[in-house]
This record gives structure tokens, C-alpha cells and sequence, in this order.
């Protein structure tokens, strides 16, 4: 089942003689399930590839639909609704409100949306991230990757048709790397949890089943692969 | 979760919310003083047409016997019906309507003179009172500006308050701009957010505008109570005002201070919950320059900190502007007002005061008297205290005057050349001045002869032959000349008086003299008018050509002179001995030069504290956000100072850089204000002709120079607790975080 379908996504920065296409036609397929890398150098187009399908950016010209819903037709309010409901996004440097405690932090999305979480769900999804015992802290008392699996966390409690990563590991050192990755192949497998990761970090890369590269502003290559599964 | 976390940044950014609190507590106190005060103006006039008009709604002119009127009391909206028996007795009969509520004035008052007998045209209403519960008849056509002038300053104050307390909104908002863009991120939709942050005013503005509304209240009380005790009973013809507040006052006030409050909320939380996602979350409150901008001043001056602190104040224009736009206004306000009071000061000392000094120690308005009918001048003469007492009434009346008659002085500066056409009629070779009349007591009239050193007579005038260089327009030093030629003809001369507006009705007046020499009374003459050629006459011969001349006032004067150098005390004692002498017959009013100085001088206290509490508040404005902003530099420029240091600057060098922001800061109010202050005062000069020697010697300069310093003061001390603050941040911590966004 088909959960993002993008044609020929184009964006431009500036005017004139200042002009920068970042994404210059990308055509991407991406089905429910799947854990796709888009890989690429520095000033790619990979980030803003993901803005536009987290909906915080609009493409100058093409299509990106995701679950059904057609991002370039949505304003401002609606544009909230879909990221708050149907992606989760995770930053590199986790972006949590310092002075709201980790539970508050992860329930945010549904206390938006004025929703009563699901017990029994976000215990799991807490479990499973291993922060249950840190519920109470403010963020500045964990550690980076302690932040890191909070802003899983919190973009998972909506259940989202996608999750999008951006670089979660590159602020972390290698044991945090190591675990962040296991836990979205985790959250992939056994949530069903499709996820869409952006590195650089080709080591990174290789635990997602499928490597899209990008140059330019455009997709090079688009390899499907065999990974290994979870210990 | 919007309200703790709402409560989370109140309780870890007090400086901030403190900025906010004061900005709505001040908003809220000036408002409602304002509103205070103009319900209490509004109440004082109201009461003031009641008295002197009395407080009838509309009345009925005509016969209306006693079966009518009680019909009309009976009028379910008539709250009274009376026959107005002063009224009656030089017209026909008038009954003054008195109406429950002032709305059924108009649709009533038509049907009661119907069941009265009444036609339409006899009716009246009390327009001005009318108005002032803003009903209007459409036969009233004269412009009652009272209330579109309270609309229009309240609505002015509102928008002026907008435009300088948003800012401190801004500055607390714009603080989170990377937060909101995360919940922006995770789905908050801009109503989220801008509700949010609305709420978030609405919780830290909530008890500084209750507050401020009730101090508000008490100062609009307080005031009109300070007013009455300034001029409770010393101005003629003002009552003592009863200080007052209604509730619909309170909500009209509550209402205003809420939207004025809300807007300035409004505005920042719009712009930012407008921004997307993206633009903030990789705001990192930084402050960034546009472009880039040279500071050749501070640079020649200081040197490379001198550079970084202009860029540096440029950066943060934008959360300076409340500051700097307060403290500018504020120390222009507060010079501007020193230098008004001080030249004022001088100009009514030397005018008034001084000018009089010797004229006049109580002065006695007689109503509806007329000089020759007048005998109690020789009681009040032989007051003990009094050294003398001239009782004397004005007249208007004309003169022609021919070219013969002119002096040579006087045909030197052109004559009447230059006389503007309502002042001097020309008329067959001649022109028709004005000649004012001041008709003395006999008395009076005869020391005034003798002061001149002529032998007394009171069947004729003694003329004031002097005119002012017209062409000299230093009123403060007139220049006068001689009026007309001296008579060197032997005859005995004569001046040939005529009514005004009916000039072919003349009484002729011997002239006993032509004179420079006044009488000491408290007049000014030909002030307006350089034509007037002014007649000091005698009671006695004024009751015999007033028949042709008319025209004279319906009040009196008794211009009383007490002891030399006599005290307060003393000239009480007198002003109160003529009054238990004159006002059981007369109607009077009565002025004493010593408490008039001394309340002249209460007053302007007064008011300079009136409008120095204003300058104050709004310094306190900006001073509070110089402290919401300078209290913020520990997120916002941690790393542009983290920067500075890993490059080599010493704290030394930082420690430099903050004392010329503050300097700038504090500084340029002043270097805005004193070469203002200076042109503004001397075109002030100028046009009161004060001499620039007189005015320094009574320069407010230590005021000025005592505010300037607490200005600095203030800015001083929000960048020192700045300092030590920044001294806390840790290099390796601040630059391993620059590397976040």
C-alpha cells in the first residue's frame, strides 16, 4: 500500500540571478512499512525533501501526497492538523520544550488535537524508547540520547502515517547512534511504522531496507536491499 | 498543557513577564486616570450649567394655570413641572420641565406643551445640558465638542499606548520564537499558539490592570480633590467640584484598557504564529544585522568595542524601540515643560506680578453696579489697612481724530497707515479711533488731578496721549510716543465723544490734560488695539453725558491699595472687612494679589507635577523595557559574546562594550532633546521677548540635569545586572550549542 507518492517535486529558493533549485523533479514512491534512507551530501536537497513531505515547506511546482492528503493544497491551520496527525517528525538536535517535563513533551501531539492518550499504547512506546523512569524529568536532566528517544517518542504517540528523521543521530555518539537506530528499526517492525531517514552517515543508511540518494536536487540511485534484523 | 507551560516560562523569566506587567499596569493607570478625569470634567460641567443655567430639561413659555400643571406633573416621564418665577417676571411665564430620563426630553416635551395649550415654537430646551447626556435636537446646530473631544484624546491615548507597549509584548514573545516553532512542528496550529499566547497576556496583565484601573480611579479623584484645594474658591465664578466615579465609567474604562491591552498582545502574537515551522525553529533569538551598517562615531570614539556596540544596538532596533521611543519622549516632555513653566514664570512675574506690585492689593468685581450709583468707595477708603481704594467702571466709546491733531512722532511711523480697518474707520479727512472710558469715583478722579498737577475738576477728562511704536513689536518693551499735538492754540480744548455704532450721538468733554501718567489700577490699555486714545473721566460727569454715550459695563471695579508691604494675613483680614462691608448689598467678587501669586504658584506646581508624574511614567516604560531586554541578553547574546571571547576579547573589552550600549542608550534622549530644547526655547525667547541673560539665570537646569541622571541611572544599572549575568556563561558550553541550529 502506497503511503507517500511524490511527482515531480520542485523547489526553488530566491529570484533572479539569486536562484537555488534544492529539489529540481523528484519522483518518489514510498509504500506502507518500508524504511527508506535518503542519503546525500551537504546542500543535496535531502532536508528540504523532507520539509516539504513534513509539510513545514511548500514545493515551487509538483505533487506530494501522503496518506491521501496532497500537501501543496494545504494553508497553515490545516498544515498543522497533517504534521500533527499523520507525520512525526524527529530532529537531529530533538527540539523538545525545555520547560515542559517528558511526559508532557511526548503527549504534546495529542494534547493539541485535546485527545486523551491510549494507556496502554503510550506504555509501550515509553517501554520500548526505555525512558519509562524518566517520565517526570525536563529534558536538560537527560542525556542527548535520552532527548532523542523523547522525540521519538513523541512523534510516535500519533500513531503517524510517517515518520520523518532528520539526521537523529548526528548529535549523538556512537553507543547512542547505535541504539537510536535500533529502536525506529524497532518502532519499523514491530509498530509497522514506515519511516523516511535522512543522513549522510552511509553506515547510518545500511540499517534502512532501502537507500535513495540524492545529488542535486535530484534521485541518482534507489536501491533496495536485505538488512539484518534486530538481536 | 498550554497554561503550564504558559506558567513555566512566567516563573523562569520574571524580568520578562515583569516588563509586561508593568506595561499593562501603566496602560491601565494612565486610561483610567484619563477616563477619570474626563467623567469628573464632564460631572463638573454638567453641574456648572445646572448653576448657572439651572438644571431644567425644556421649558414652556406661555400662561399655564394650575389644572394644566398639575396635568403635566402628572406626565408619567415628568419627574417635576415649576413655574420659573424669576424668569416670569420680565417675560411671560416660564415652567421648567424636569424629565426622569433625559432620552424623553425631545419626544415629550411636544406632547406636554400640546396638553398644556402650548404652541410648538414656545417650547425651549436646554441644549447644552442636552448635549452633555448626548441628545441632540436637530434645531441645535452650535458644535458641542465636549465629548467628540474626550472620544478623540481616550481613542489618541489608546493608539499612542498600542504603538509603545507592544514592543514589551514582542520582546517576551519573540524570546520563544524556536519553542512555538516546535509545537509548530508537532502540529500547534497558528490559532494555538496565538491563543496561547494571548492567554498567557491575559494571565500576567490581569491583576496589574485591575490594579492599575483602580489607582487610576483614586488619582482622577485625588486630582479633581488637589484641584479644589488649588482653586477651590479663589477663581471667580468656578464652584468647588465633587469628585465622582460612576460604574458605567469603570466599564468603559475596563473595556478600553482591555482592548488597548489585548491589541498590543494581539499584534506580536499574530506576527508570530504566523511564521512557518521552519523560519522558527531555526530562530535562535539571536540578534542578526540585515546588512551590514558602519558605526563611525563609536568607532573613532571607542575604538573596536565602539563598533560592536553600535552593530550590536542597530541589531536590536527593534527591541529597543519602546526604550528608545519612551525615553526620548519622556526627557523632551520633561525639558519642553521645565522650560515652558520657567518662561512662563518669568513672563507672568514681570506682566503681572511685578507690574502690578504696587497697583492693586485686593481688587473688588461690583455686579451690576454703576459707578456714580456707587457710595460705599469713602467706607472702604477709611478701612483701617487701606492706603487707598479707587472705585471706577469702563466705557466704550469713539473719536475722530484729524491729521492736524496728529503728533509729529506720531506721523513718523506712518500715522494710521498701518491701523488695521475694524480698529480705525477713516472718515472724511479724519479716522474714528476707539476711546475707552475708565470713569473714576469723583474722589479718585480729583487725586488723580492733582497727581498730574492740575487743579481738580470733575467736568472734565484727562486724556492718555501716548501711543506704542507700532512698528515695534517687543510688546514686553513698548516704546510710546505722543498721541496728539499739545493745543498751543490758548482755546480750551474739548474732545468731541461719540457712541459706538451710533457716532452721530456726541457728548463734548472738556480735556483738563493730556498726559503719559496713569492711575494705579489694574488695567492694561490699547493692548490689542495701538489706536485707542483712552478718557479717564470723573463719576460725576460721565452720569451726565452717559445719555449719549451709553455703553458702559455692567460691572464695576474697586481697586484697593493696603499698607506697604502688607502680609497674607493681613490683606485677608482687609479682603474680608470689605466684604462683610459690601456684599450684603452687592453681588461681589474678590481677588487678593498675595494669595492670587500664591496660588497662581500652587498651580503651576501643580501642574508641573501633573505632567512630570506623566514624563516619569513614561520613562518608566522605557527604563522597564530596558530591563525586560537587557535582563534577556544572557539567551540572547550569549554567543554573540561567547564569540567575541574566543577570539581574544577580555571581559575588559565586553565590560566596554555594555557601558557604551548603555551610554547610546541613555544618551541619545539627550542628544535628541537638548539641541530641540534649545532651538524651541529660543524661538520662545524670541517670540516673548525675554531676554536670553534673564531666562539662564532661571534655567531649570538642575531638574533637567537630575532626570537625565536618573535616566542614566536607571539604564546603568538594567546593563550592570546584564553583566553580571553574562559574566556566568560558560565559552566551551555556549559554543558547543552555537553549532544546534
Amino acid at each position: 500500500m502506497e503511503i507517500l507518492k511524490c511527482q515531480g517535486i520542485r523547489k526553488v529558493y530566491g529570484t533572479g540571478t539569486n536562484q537555488v533549485t534544492a529539489l529540481d523533479g523528484i519522483d518518489l514512491s514510498v509504500a506502507k512499512g518500508e524504511f527508506v534512507a535518503i542519503v546525500g551530501s551537504s546542500g543535496s536537497g535531502k532536508s528540504t525533501l523532507l520539509h516539504i513531505l513534513g509539510s513545514v515547506d511548500k514545493p515551487t511546482a509538483g505533487k506530494a501526497i501522503i496518506d491521501g492528503t496532497d500537501l501543496s493544497g494545504l494553508n497553515q491551520t490545516q498544515a498543522a492538523i497533517f504534521r500533527r496527525r499523520k507525520v512525526g517528525l524527529v530532529y537531529q538536535f530533538y527540539n523538545l520544550i525545555p520547560t515542559l517535563t517528558v511526559r508532557k513533551n511526548i503527549l504534546m501531539p495529542l494534547a493539541l488535537d485535546k485527545k486523551k492518550p491510549n494507556q496502554e499504547y503510550f506504555e509501550k512506546v515509553v517501554h520500548t524508547l526505555g525512558i519509562s523512569d524518566r517520565l517526570d524529568a525536563l529534558p536538560n536532566q537527560l542525556s542527548g540520547g535520552q532527548q532523542q528517544r523523547v522525540a521519538i517518542a513523541r512523534s510516535l504517540i500519533y500513531r503517524p502515517a510517517l515518520l520523518l528523521a532528520d539526521e537523529p543521530t548526528g548529535n549523538l555518539d556512537q553507543k547512542n547512534s547505535r541504539e537510536i537506530m535500533d529502536m525506529l528499526k524497532l518502532s519499523n517492525r514491530s509498530l509497522e511504522q514506515t519511516i523516511l531517514l535522512i543522513t549522510h552517515d552511509e553506515k547510518v543508511a545500511l540499517e534502512a531496507e532501502r537507500i535513495i540518494t540524492i545529488q542535486d536536487g535530484r534521485i541518482i540511485s534507489d536501491d533496495r536491499r536485505e538488512v539484518k534484523t534486530l538481536s | 498543557m498550554w497554561k503550564e507551560y504558559s506558567s513555566d516560562y512566567r516563573k523562569n523569566n520574571p524580568a520578562s513577564s515583569l516588563s509586561v506587567r508593568i506595561s499593562a499596569f501603566i496602560s491601565a493607570l494612565l486610561l483610567s486616570l484619563l477616563c477619570g478625569l474626563f467623567y469628573n470634567m464632564w460631572k463638573y460641567e454638567v453641574e456648572r450649567i445646572a448653576l448657572e443655567d439651572g438644571a431644567w430639561q425644556s421649558r414652556l413659555v406661555g400662561e399655564i394655570d394650575n389644572e394644566a400643571l398639575e396635568s403635566i406633573r402628572n406626565f408619567a416621564t415628568i419627574k417635576d413641572a415649576v413655574i420659573n418665577e424669576k424668569k416670569s417676571q420680565d417675560e411671560e411665564t416660564i415652567t421648567d420641565l424636569y424629565f426622569y430620563d433625559y432620552r424623553d426630553v425631545l419626544k415629550d416635551t411636544p406632547r406636554i406643551a400640546e396638553l398644556a395649550g402650548i404652541p410648538a415654537e414656545k417650547t425651549l430646551y436646554h441644549h447644552q445640558l442636552l448635549a452633555m447626556y448626548l441628545i441632540r435636537d436637530p434645531q441645535d446646530t452650535a458644535p458641542r465638542l465636549l465629548f467628540p473631544l474626550f472620544i478623540l484624546i481616550t481613542l489618541m491615548a489608546s493608539f499612542s499606548l498600542v504603538v509603545i507597549i507592544h514592543n514589551s509584548f514582542a520582546v517576551s514573545m519573540n524570546a520563544r520564537i524556536h519553542q512555538f516553532g516546535i509545537f509548530s512542528s508537532i502540529g500547534a496550529t497558528p490559532k494555538q499558539i496565538r491563543a496561547c499566547l494571548l492567554q498567557e497576556a491575559a494571565s500576567l496583565c490581569a491583576l496589574p490592570l485591575v490594579t492599575g484601573n483602580l489607582l487610576g480611579i483614586a488619582g482622577a479623584v485625588g486630582l479633581m480633590l488637589l484641584t479644589n484645594v488649588l482653586l477651590g474658591s479663589d477663581i471667580p465664578g468656578r464652584h468647588e467640584a465633587a469628585p465622582g466615579y460612576h460604574p458605567l465609567v469603570f466599564l468603559v474604562t475596563l473595556l478600553l484598557t482591555l482592548a488597548t491591552i489585548w491589541i498590543s498582545a494581539w499584534l506580536p502574537a499574530r506576527k508570530l504564529s504566523r511564521l512557518t515551522p521552519l523560519e522558527a525553529i531555526r530562530n535562535t533569538g539571536e540578534l542578526q544585522l540585515k546588512r551590514r551598517k558602519k558605526s563611525p562615531v563609536l568607532s573613532l570614539l571607542f575604538g573596536v568595542e565602539g563598533e560592536l556596540a553600535g552593530n550590536a544596538l542597530r541589531a536590536q532596533r527593534k527591541a529597543l524601540r519602546t526604550a528608545s521611543l519612551s525615553l526620548v519622549f519622556s526627557f523632551m516632555a520633561f525639558t519642553a515643560m521645565q522650560c515652558f513653566f520657567s518662561l512662563s514664570g518669568i513672563s507672568t512675574r514681570e506682566t503681572y506680578f511685578e507690574k502690578y506690585q504696587d497697583a492693586w492689593d485686593i481688587y473688588i468685581t461690583l455686579k451690576d453696579v454703576q459707578v456714580e450709583n456707587f457710595p460705599e468707595t469713602e467706607n472702604v477708603r477709611t478701612l483701617a489697612g487701606v492706603r487707598s481704594a479707587i472705585a471706577y467702571q469702563k466705557a466704550s466709546a469713539k473719536r475722530l481724530i484729524t491729521e492736524a491733531e496728529l503728533s509729529e512722532e506720531m506721523k513718523s511711523f506712518g500715522g494710521f497707515s498701518q491701523a488695521p480697518g475694524h480698529y480705525v474707520t477713516p472718515a472724511d479727512g479724519c479716522w474714528l479711533v476707539n476711546a475707552p472710558l475708565m470713569i473714576l469715583d469723583d474722589n479718585s478722579f480729583s487725586a488723580y488731578c492733582e497727581q498730574l498737577g492740575i487743579v481738580p475738576r470733575l467736568d472734565g477728562a484727562v486724556i492718555i496721549n501716548q501711543i506704542r511704536d507700532v512698528t515695534n513689536p517687543d510688546f514686553r518693551h513698548p516704546v510710546y510716543s505722543p498721541y496728539l499735538k499739545k493745543d498751543n492754540t490758548g482755546e480750551a480744548p474739548v474732545s468731541i465723544l461719540r457712541q459706538s455704532g451710533s457716532e452721530e450721538l456726541t457728548a463734548e468733554v472738556p480735556v483738563l490734560a493730556y498726559t503719559e501718567q496713569l492711575p494705579a489700577l489694574r488695567e492694561e490699555y490699547a493692548t490689542l488695539n495701538y489706536y485707542e486714545l483712552v478718557h479717564f473721566l470723573p463719576a460725576s460727569l460721565w452720569k451726565e453725558i452717559k445719555g449719549q454715550l451709553g455703553n458702559a459695563e455692567n460691572e464695576a471695579y474697586i481697586c484697593v491699595l493696603g499698607t506697604e508691604n502688607a502680609s497674607l494675613e493681613e490683606l485677608n483680614d482687609l479682603q474680608s472687612r470689605i466684604g462683610t462691608l459690601i456684599s450684603p448689598t452687592y453681588t461681589v467678587e474678590s481677588e487678593n494679589r498675595i494669595q492670587e501669586y500664591e496660588t497662581n504658584n500652587t498651580q503651576i506646581q501643580g501642574m508641573k507635577v501633573g505632567f512630570g508624574g506623566f514624563c516619569v511614567l513614561l520613562a518608566v516604560i522605557g527604563i522597564g523595557n530596558v530591563f525586560s531586554n537587557t535582563l534577556g541578553f544572557v539567551r540572547q547574546r550569549k554567543r554573540e559574546f561567547a564569540r567575541y571571547m574566543s577570539v581574544g576579547l577580555t571581559p575588559a573589552s565586553l565590560r566596554k562594550m555594555f557601558c557604551i550600549e548603555a551610554l547610546v542608550l541613555a544618551g541619545r534622549p539627550i542628544l535628541v532633546t537638548l539641541p530641540l530644547s534649545a532651538i524651541g526655547v529660543g524661538l520662545m525667547l524670541k517670540m516673548s521677548y525675554v531676554a536670553p541673560a534673564e531666562f539662564l539665570a532661571e534655567a531649570p537646569l538642575v531638574p533637567i540635569a537630575l532626570f537625565m541622571l536618573a535616566i542614566l541611572a536607571c539604564v546603568a544599572l538594567g546593563y550592570s545586572l546584564a553583566w553580571r549575568n553574562m559574566r556566568k556563561i560558560n565559552l566551551a558550553e555556549v559554543l558547543r550549542d552555537d553549532t544546534m541550529m
